[in-house]
């Protein structure tokens, strides 16, 4: 099978997942279990083996399909791999399997339809990170709605219909905005250029001016945000983690948050380069508050669940320092970062649910002294913390190190120059590094050491799948921490793309706008657009 | 006259006729006929098959010029309202397999396809009457209940309002130009003249009120709460779709002057914006789908803001997609209980663990109809914000979005009732039965053809 057909079968699996599930009799609750693992661990070693034939010395798509979807459109079923999204891809494959086994005994009711839902999910998420054509983007990012709608709300605590109906109308609300404006942008291609493509590659080349980029941007941005989460659009994310099962949380803090960042980098910033320059501030700002503002709200929680919820807030502002950094090395960090996250956090929230099974409670003063009672589990609970914090040799340091030096390397110039501004950001942002460590020494202070307590005792410590799963990422946080070469090599040359089309200007020939905005209104910044060059009309 | 075209193009036509005419004679003969049932779908079924076939040969030929024509669209649009009907059909097995229903509903279909082939005012006006008139009654069908009469009756004031609002309009049309041709409207759209654009804004007041547009609505809640499971499907889906697919032929293909735009765009935002507004309220089942309806209407009228074939494109695959996931959510509904204790909203708490497959259905079903990825009311609404951008209205698309974007809660909360929620002790437990789950099955094979090749489809349209 050719490189091409095994990218689009591992897109597909999930789907065949979902119809063997179906055909499955009604009571096969054990198999339906083991079906689900065996299809995810599938999907697994499918998408390792592509990232093993992975070529990082390509600049552009590998393993490519373009076949045309709705021709009158120009919209094509395009999918492929780039160094944007293979590692992101290889992420989500890696906790596809792990949730399922997570949620092995935590799930009793319903079980067909968990994994069904479980598949969907992974469905449109591999599906939104292997889109290369706007449409499907979207197509995939919406579907993702409804599964997880249906994830908290039935197998969630108590108030998950609160929660649920909170995270799909925050985030709908974003994708609406957003459909508009990729609709606007695809119609100011084709009016400019005379291109109908949905393409990324051809939206790349859209020449719009910058009071229309910069709405366009804004739309893009509110849906990115919202996803991510950045403060000030973040509070469904706490309701939604407590609220949510074990899998829940681990599909929405491992995957689901970086689609907001992906799509910054991805879509956002670069489609919109001289509004994205121009906003920069807005943007490093909002991260920094979303570093400092999650920690501090993580510092004094008392529900676990919520403090991993707030410390991922914390954790997606490096993300974004480093995206709007525009420093090569702040850009990979970044990468790193988000890949980072998704295990640390990912870890955090399966150990949080392997605790709430054996004690049910996810209140923070009714444990103590965990290390005695269950020291494996400690152990796991201890390392996890350490990689969250950015302990150099675990993936989180890779992640933090690489985002703040870009910051500081992006920083200095500007500070040169008297702009003081960036370089005030960066330090700032420092400041997370430390109340990060405060916030998840004081948690496991806590919960692991100090006279031992806990209800429902006494309990086993891990069970061998507990165990295996737990091993399996913490191996993969040293093995990101200690060899990050490998993985960074493949995702440079997306990010030397990403620097240079978020520094290229594309204002386009001034007052050629075809089609009337109706924030036609807001004026562009004269010193700004009187600044940047303007290119010549085609 | 020429006879063989006259048979040939008016195929569907003489189909629903030879069927009205055998049930009628079924009825002299026997009083209450037992093949009535068969008969109508037969007549649906080999007319659904005339339309297509004339559909897929483009045929295009008038057999009457100047007041009935069959073209492509005329035809595809045909086929749409007819597959909706057949669909409806397998729905009312159980309550209405007999009696006056099917003669009721083969004449209304009738007026729908003279309404979508019709060129003058004439054939477009006795087309709607003719669908019209029996729906009236078959509001009245559903007598267990007293609301039934007082619907109906709101229904008849109202919709005869409307019949004398368009026959004030039409007269003024043809005073001004001693035409009764349909294209005389498409050509006052453009015309400054008061006369004109007063006649204009009767036909089109006459339309909104027919496709339920706010401030023309107030008869379709009471109206679909009144009438039973099959009329309230029959109401949402065929006639919206017949009103919407003659709106087309009434508007032509010229782009609307920005000022007509706003006549024609306006209401309708009301229309989203308060539909999907007062949806959230409702504790029955059918208000809830009647408002969900009126908004629905109002994101089909944006299609005009469009110009040219894509505005019969984003109609009709409109229509279709939105018929096809009404009729699932109705077909899929419980069928015991008392038709009032049925409608509440309530008895779909946990519908999942007593009938999984319907809850599944009513649930994709309200997934599509709220406009979210992957099923085929997104790409819908998708068609319809995307001609309106295109035809550079981008405020109005804006609004109409965040108008739609009110009507996800309510839809997400039936999803809630059927499958977050346990059961109570409600009268409503079975599934539905073996014919309507076929036709939600249908629906469902319809539904993933249109989401995952939406490109095959809008390019036969």
């Amino acid at each position: 099978m050719s490189d091409a057909a095994l990218l689009n079968v591992v897109l597909g699996l999930p789907v065949a997942g979902i119809l063997a599930i179906i055909a499955l009799p009604a009571r096969a609750d054990d198999g339906v279990r083991r079906l689900s693992l065996g299809v995810m661990t599938v999907q697994f070693v499918l998408t390792a083996l592509l990232y093993a034939r992975f070529d990082p010395a390509v600049d552009g798509l590998q393993f490519e399909t373009r076949l045309p979807w709705i021709a009158s459109w120009g919209v094509y079923y395009q999918i492929g791999l780039d160094g944007y999204n293979i590692l992101l891809i290889l992420l989500t494959a890696f906790l596809g399997p792990l949730v399922v086994w997570g949620a092995f005994t935590a799930i009793q009711k319903d079980v067909k339809l968990f994994y069904s839902m479980v598949f969907a999910l992974q469905f449109a998420m591999v599906g939104t990170f292997l889109a290369q054509d706007l449409f499907l983007f979207y197509l995939f990012w919406e579907a993702m709605l409804i599964p997880l709608f249906l994830i908290i709300g039935i197998w969630g605590g108590e108030r998950r219909i609160y929660a649920t109906l909170k995270f799909v109308l925050y985030t709908a609300f974003g994708s609406i905005l957003m459909l508009a404006a990729v609709i606007y942008l695809v119609y100011s291609l084709e009016t400019t250029s005379g291109v109908t493509s949905f393409a990324f590659a051809d939206l790349y080349r859209a020449e719009l001016p910058l009071p229309v980029q910069t709405v366009l941007l804004a739309a893009f941005a509110l849906s990115f945000a919202i996803k991510v989460p950045i403060v000030p659009f973040h509070t469904w994310l706490p309701d939604a983690h407590v609220e949510a099962p074990t899998a829940g949380s681990v599909i929405l803090a491992g995957v689901l948050l970086k689609m907001g960042t992906y799509g910054f980098m991805k879509l956002a910033f670069p489609l919109f380069p001289d509004a994205t320059r121009l906003l920069a501030p807005v943007f490093g700002t909002l991260a920094v508050v979303s570093i400092l503002y999650g920690a501090c709200l993580a510092l004094v929680q008392t529900d676990i669940k919520k403090v991993i919820a707030y410390s991922s807030i914390s954790h997606l502002g490096y993300v974004m320092l480093g995206l709007i950094s525009l420093d090569l090395i702040g850009i990979q960090g970044a990468v790193m970062q988000m890949v980072s996250h998704g295990l640390v956090a990912g870890g955090l929230f399966l150990m949080v649910g392997m605790i709430y099974e054996r004690c049910h409670t996810r209140e923070l003063a009714a444990y103590g002294g965990i290390a005695k009672i269950l020291p494996l589990y400690s152990v796991f609970l201890a390392v996890l913390t350490l990689a969250a914090i950015g302990l150099p040799t675990t993936s989180g340091f890779t992640g933090e190190f690489l985002v703040l030096l870009g910051a500081f390397q992006a920083a200095w110039p500007h500070y040169a120059d008297g702009t003081a501004y960036p370089l005030v950001l960066a330090t700032s942002a420092v400041a997370g590094v430390v109340l990060g460590a405060l916030y998840m020494l004081g948690f496991a202070q806590k919960f692991l050491f100090g006279a031992a307590k806990a209800p429902h005792q006494p309990f086993s410590d891990l069970s061998f799948r507990e165990g295996a799963i737990l091993s399996a990422i913490v191996v993969a946080v040293f093995a990101l921490g200690l060899f990050p070469d490998g993985p960074m090599k493949t995702t440079e040359l997306a990010a030397i793309q990403y620097q240079r089309l978020v520094s290229s200007v594309r204002t386009g020939a001034v007052a050629s706008r075809p089609v009337p905005l109706p924030v036609a209104a807001l004026a562009a910044p004269s010193a700004l657009s009187a600044a940047a060059p303007v290119e010549s009309a085609r | 006259m020429n006879w063989p075209t006259i048979i040939v193009a008016m195929l569907p036509e003489h189909l629903l006729l030879a069927g009205i005419v055998v049930l009628l004679c079924l009825e002299i003969a026997r009083g209450a006929p037992r093949g009535a049932y068969v008969v109508s779908l037969a007549a649906v079924t080999l007319a659904l098959a005339a339309a297509m076939w004339l559909a897929l040969g483009s045929y295009d030929y008038a057999p009457f010029p100047g007041h009935f024509s069959v073209d492509t669209a005329a035809a595809s649009g045909k086929a749409i309202v007819l597959l909706l009907a057949l669909l409806v059909l397998f729905i009312a097995r159980d309550d209405f397999g007999q009696g006056a229903f099917p003669i009721l509903l083969l004449s209304s279909l009738y007026g729908v396809c003279l309404l979508l082939s019709s060129d003058s005012f004439l054939t477009l006006f006795l087309g709607l009457e003719l669908m019209s008139l029996p729906i009236y009654a078959l509001v009245l069908l559903a007598y267990r209940r007293p609301e039934s009469a007082e619907a109906a009756l709101k229904y008849l004031v109202l919709g005869g309002t409307g019949t004398a609002t368009l026959l004030m309009g039409v007269s003024l049309l043809y005073g001004g130009s001693g035409s009764m041709a349909l294209y005389i409207f498409a050509g006052a759209l453009q015309s400054d003249d008061t006369m004109a654009r007063v006649a204009v804004m009767l036909v089109l007041v006459a339309f909104f009120l027919k496709a339920a547009i706010v401030p023309f609505h107030a008869w379709a809640p009471d109206a679909y709460e009144g009438a039973a499971v099959p009329v309230t499907a029959y109401m949402a889906t065929i006639v919206k779709a017949g009103v919407l697919l003659a709106a087309v032929r009434l508007f032509g293909l010229a782009p609307l002057s920005p000022r007509m735009a706003d006549a024609v765009a306006l209401l309708p935002l009301a229309s989203i914006v308060w539909g999907n507004l007062a949806a959230m309220r409702q504790q029955s089942l059918r208000r809830m789908i009647a408002y969900s309806s009126i908004a629905h209407a109002g994101y089909l009228f944006y299609a005009f803001l469009g110009d040219g074939p894509v505005r019969f494109q984003a109609v009709a695959f409109y229509v279709l997609a939105y018929g096809l996931m009404n009729v699932l959510a109705l077909a899929a509904l419980p069928r015991d209980g008392s038709d009032a204790a049925r409608d509440r909203l309530e008895n779909l708490r946990g519908l999942f663990h007593r009938a999984p497959a319907a809850a599944l259905m009513i649930g994709i079903a309200m997934v599509s109809l709220a406009g979210i990825p992957p099923f085929p009311g997104f790409i819908a609404k998708f068609l319809i914000f995307r001609n309106a951008i295109a035809a550079g209205y981008t405020l109005y698309a804006v609004l109409g979005l965040v108008g739609s974007y009110l009507g996800i809660y309510f839809y997400l909360r039936v999803i809630q009732f059927l499958f977050m929620s346990d059961a109570k002790g409600t009268a409503a437990n079975g599934a539905p039965g073996r014919l309507a789950l076929g036709a939600g099955f249908i629906c469902l094979l319809a539904a993933i053809l249109l989401s995952v090749f939406p490109g095959w489809v809008i390019d036969l349209l």
